[in-house]
């Protein structure tokens, strides 16, 4: 008895539903639960027994899904999901986990607690969605507790820009003499980068309309024919350029 | 190679070893899990949050029992090691999914000139 306790009552989620598979039956550890409807959302993994009653999973508690078709293993098509707490005694909704299991504690069977559900569908060929639909699910959840908090890296592409700009809110034209002086040393270095990786793919192959090859430069050197575009270096130049 | 669509999860890649397992695409790799349960499989994806998808999947829970899933998502939090290929270069790897980063960021067509990507994201 108890096993059963954590299930309740609540609404189907009704936003943010990337899947949504009636007639599934859900098996914690083997043992029926009965058949019911899975709701794969963004927020929460839910299944709602027919009669109203179930349970949500939180994606930061799973810590694996997978889709099994080994019929050896376990005799119905599923999909599978381990997640990291007890289940039987008590849901917990909010907090990923109770105190202790966070740790890298797992030389102990104890600390790491381990929940193992089925979901197995009557349609099996919406295994594949189903699946699908909880990576995506699980993608939006990323771990905050990572070490390698250090992922701070909210557009850095473009942080470049913002701080060469961050003197004006209106961004002026530069000439590139001028330019190059107003260009931190990030800048300066990204020139560089850009120039070197332009001047590598000019010096290779194609006439890129308008931009001559390092080849074609040096035929004219001796002045005969004027420029249609500049040298490799100041091809940004046209289009920086304030008339 | 893939590359994310994402400026966010390039950048996080491209300054993390992330970059290396998603230069294993495609390639059978065993992943040994926080709970001591191991899964070998061809890595379909990796995200930057070390997210791991893994197809035709051998799965040794910590018990030692083996079965076989046809695809298996695991989350980075629960992945305590991967054991990249022998036969990888791992320098080599990691240029070369820098390279395909720079690709998408910088000149789209810069290596091709008119010629048209064999996989266009664009157009």
């Amino acid at each position: 008895g108890g096993a059963m306790s954590f299930l309740k009552r609540f609404p189907p989620p009704a936003e943010g539903v990337r899947h949504q598979q009636p007639d599934t039956e859900a098996v914690l550890a083997g043992r029926s639960l009965g058949a019911g409807t899975l709701y794969i959302a963004e927020s929460r993994l839910s299944w709602l027994e027919n009669s109203g009653v179930g349970f949500s999973l939180d994606y930061p508690t799973i810590s694996l899904h997978a889709v099994s078709r080994d019929l050896n293993a376990y005799p119905w098509e599923h999909l599978y999901v381990m997640v990291n707490a007890k289940f039987g005694e008590e849901e917990s909704k909010e907090a990923p986990m109770p105190e202790g299991e966070e740790e890298e504690d797992d030389s102990d069977d104890d600390a790491e607690p381990i929940a193992e559900f089925r979901f197995v569908p009557s349609d099996k060929s919406a295994l594949e969605a189903m699946f699908s639909a909880m990576c995506e699910c699980q993608a939006l959840h990323p771990d905050p507790d990572d070490e390698d908090s250090d992922n701070d890296y909210e557009g850095e592409e473009y942080d470049v820009e913002a701080h060469e700009l961050q003197q004006g809110d209106i961004p002026t034209f530069y000439t590139y003499e001028e330019g190059l002086s107003h260009l931190t040393a990030e800048g300066q270095a990204t020139l560089e980068r850009l120039e070197g990786m332009l001047a590598q793919s000019v010096s290779s192959q194609y006439n890129m309309a308008g931009v001559r090859t390092e080849d074609s430069i040096r035929e004219f050197e001796d002045g005969m024919e004027v420029d249609i575009a500049p040298v490799v270096a100041g091809q940004f130049e046209d289009a920086e350029v304030d008339h | 190679m893939e590359v994310s669509h994402s400026v966010k999860e390039r950048t996080i890649a491209e300054n993390s070893l992330v970059i290396l397992l998603q230069g294993l695409h495609g390639r059978v790799t065993t992943v040994d899990l926080r709970d001591e349960s191991t899964a070998t499989g061809r890595v379909t994806n990796v995200d930057a949050f070390m997210n791991v998808r893994l197809a035709e999947v051998t799965f040794t829970d910590r018990q030692g029992t083996v079965s076989r899933l046809d695809e298996l998502f695991v989350t980075g939090r629960n992945i305590r090691y991967v054991h990249i290929p022998d036969e990888v270069d791992i320098r080599a790897t990691i240029e070369r999914q820098l390279q395909a980063i720079h690709r998408v960021r910088y000149f789209g067509g810069r290596d091709k000139g008119r010629k048209e990507f064999p996989r266009a994201k664009h157009k």
